[in-house]
């Protein structure tokens, strides 16, 4: 029967700070995981320590999502296993930090294909998979940055939007067929020490729309099972994505603009 | 093995009640607690050595000693407790350099380094930082130290527990404080697991044990604890709060005073302040709780 079959949550970028999150609370919850990172080593590591925890099975598998080669063998190499999913978590991304012309074009087209590609070709791929005696969820992990044209994060913010707007999309017109996409919009989370000093280095803004990663996984897994299509975690920030459709984007970008600048210069000569 | 049994006898003979040869173990000791007592240790002829998580801080740290006491016996070893893998490593690294010294005999371990986050951060282990620093770091070095704390005539385990201990209790539906998480919560509840972990290693080896685990609470100090992994109002409420706390080397008296003074098997003083047993909170006394989060600990870093 396909039903007594495990079914796993399949978890990207399971080693960052909020992947990690997410893997800790899906385990809370009893349920069996794949994780994917680029580190065999950490996601080792990781899979030990939550199964210890938890007593449940963690799989895993490294794989540099943003080769599309690399991609492909990974998603043919879980049909292979015969493994099917009931969650599919796009939590993989990555931004390099700067200005657009500072960046090398290689960098730019790595935040396209990991963010965009990767999350487009997993989606699809992991579809076929699913558990079809249970309801399957799709949660994308997006950004407050979707909600504006961000200057200095030009690309990651586009990326973001990109995220939105898919998973709105699908929410709908998935729902048929008992799939569920929600879309995860949070502001900058305090996962790890680079991260923190960012944070720190926007001074008040940045800590009050910082919220634990353990909070906004929880919250997010909550929202994903409730169906619904965005969740922007703590208040100040869904305030700040509703001004974002008030504003007119030049405005918001303008103003985006000045504050990033500001972040850039106290960041800079201190570190 | 005889041969090297038989050297680590005459050391004992030769020494008597002097602290002259004995080792010491001491984590988070390039700063604050840690290094005042690793100083006065080695002032006192013990071979001493630090743990700290920055390379950097390490070689300063023992540079600094070597210049002010030519004569100490202090070697710096790097690891990130946070990280159950090198937590592991480090206590292979102690193993070799006492195996090579006196075959791998370990008087005093003071797990002294903790950790303050304001955020809920997880370490590759997936555990969240205070607990896994604070509580299962100094339960895997301590069980992972133990051959060689039993090849001491009397060995001590110390741990710095703190004051924020009492009026807690453990979160044990969510001992990671993932979902709700709150710094202070989770500190007071990782420093009540060193007192819960002090009372049931003691329970467990028994009376007549040739180990013996203290904690000590420091009382306030005047140490950067609650400004490294803090900011805003954490940070700066401890910057203010710091500034009544008395100085590391007073702190660490206690620490000095259960590593030296003879004759403290007394099986009933767990807990320490001022050199003076103290009361701990009655929930950390619990035989239930030790049990339970020697058992959860013990899974966790199996």
């Amino acid at each position: 029967m396909l039903s007594s079959m495990r079914s796993f949550v399949l978890i990207t970028g399971a080693t960052g700070g909020l992947g990690k999150a997410f893997a800790a609370e899906c385990a809370a919850r009893g349920w069996d995981l794949f994780l994917t990172d680029l580190s065999e080593s950490r996601l080792a590591l990781l899979a030990v320590g939550l199964s210890r925890l938890h007593n449940v099975e963690v799989k895993y598998r490294a794989c540099n999502l943003a080769d599309p080669a690399a991609r492909e063998e990974f998603l043919k190499s879980l049909e292979t296993a015969g493994l099917q999913f009931h969650f599919l978590i796009n939590n993989a991304g990555l931004d390099f930090e700067g200005p657009f012309a500072e960046r090398t074009p290689e960098e730019l087209a790595t935040v396209v294909r990991l963010n965009v590609e990767a999350t487009v070709a997993i989606t699809r791929w992991v579809l076929r998979l699913r558990d079809q005696a249970r309801t399957f969820r799709i949660l994308n992990v997006s950004s407050l940055a979707g909600f504006y044209p961000m200057p200095v994060k030009a690309v990651y913010a586009a990326s973001k939007r990109f995220l939105l707007q898919f998973s709105l999309a699908l929410h709908c017109e998935l729902r048929g067929d008992d799939i569920t996409v929600t879309a995860l919009c949070p502001a900058g989370m305090p996962s790890n020490p680079g991260v923190i000093r960012s944070i720190n280095a926007q001074g008040f803004m940045g800590r009050v729309t910082a919220k634990n990663v353990g909070f906004v996984a929880a919250k997010a897994i909550d929202r994903a099972l409730a169906e619904r299509a965005v969740y922007i975690p703590g208040l100040l920030n869904l305030f700040l994505s509703r001004l974002g459709s008030l504003v007119p984007s030049s405005v918001a970008a303008a103003l985006i603009n000045r504050r990033w600048r500001e972040t850039s210069k106290r960041c800079t000569p201190s570190n | 093995m005889e041969h090297v049994g038989a050297r680590r006898e005459k050391t004992e003979n030769t020494t008597g009640k002097n602290t002259t040869g004995k080792t010491a173990v001491i984590t988070g000791a390039t700063s604050g607690i840690g290094l005042a007592a690793l100083k006065e240790l080695a002032g006192l002829g013990f071979r001493v050595i630090g743990v700290g998580r920055a390379a950097k801080r390490c070689a300063e740290a023992e540079a600094s000693i070597r210049s002010e006491m030519p004569g100490a016996r202090v070697d710096y070893l790097v690891a990130d407790l946070s990280s159950q893998r090198q937590v592991r490593d480090l206590a292979a690294a102690i193993s070799r350099l006492l195996e090579t010294e006196n075959g791998g005999c370990l008087d005093l371990l003071v797990n002294n380094a903790g950790t303050v986050s304001s955020w809920y951060v997880t370490t590759e282990d997936g555990y969240e930082m205070q607990f896994a620093v604070n509580h299962l770091a100094p339960f895997l070095l301590t069980r992972e130290l133990l051959p060689l704390l039993n090849k001491a005539g009397f060995a001590r385990v110390i741990t710095t527990s703190s004051g924020s201990h009492y009026n807690t209790r453990m979160n044990w539906r969510d001992v990671m404080y993932r979902r709700g998480y709150n710094c202070l919560l989770a500190y007071k509840q990782s420093k009540l697991a060193n007192v819960l972990f002090t009372s049931e290693f003691n329970r467990r080896q028994g009376p007549g044990s040739r180990i013996r685990a203290y904690a000590v609470d420091p009382g306030l100090v005047n140490t950067g604890i609650g400004e490294k992994g803090t900011n805003g109002f954490v940070c700066w409420f401890w910057r203010i709060r710091r500034q009544r706390g008395v100085a590391p080397e007073i702190a660490a008296r206690t620490i000095i005073h259960l590593a030296t003074t003879p004759g403290l098997e007394d099986p009933e003083a767990v807990y320490w302040k001022d050199c003076r047993p103290k009361r701990p909170s009655g929930y950390s006394q619990r035989e239930d709780a030790g049990r339970r989060l020697w058992e959860l600990s013990e899974r966790l870093t199996s």
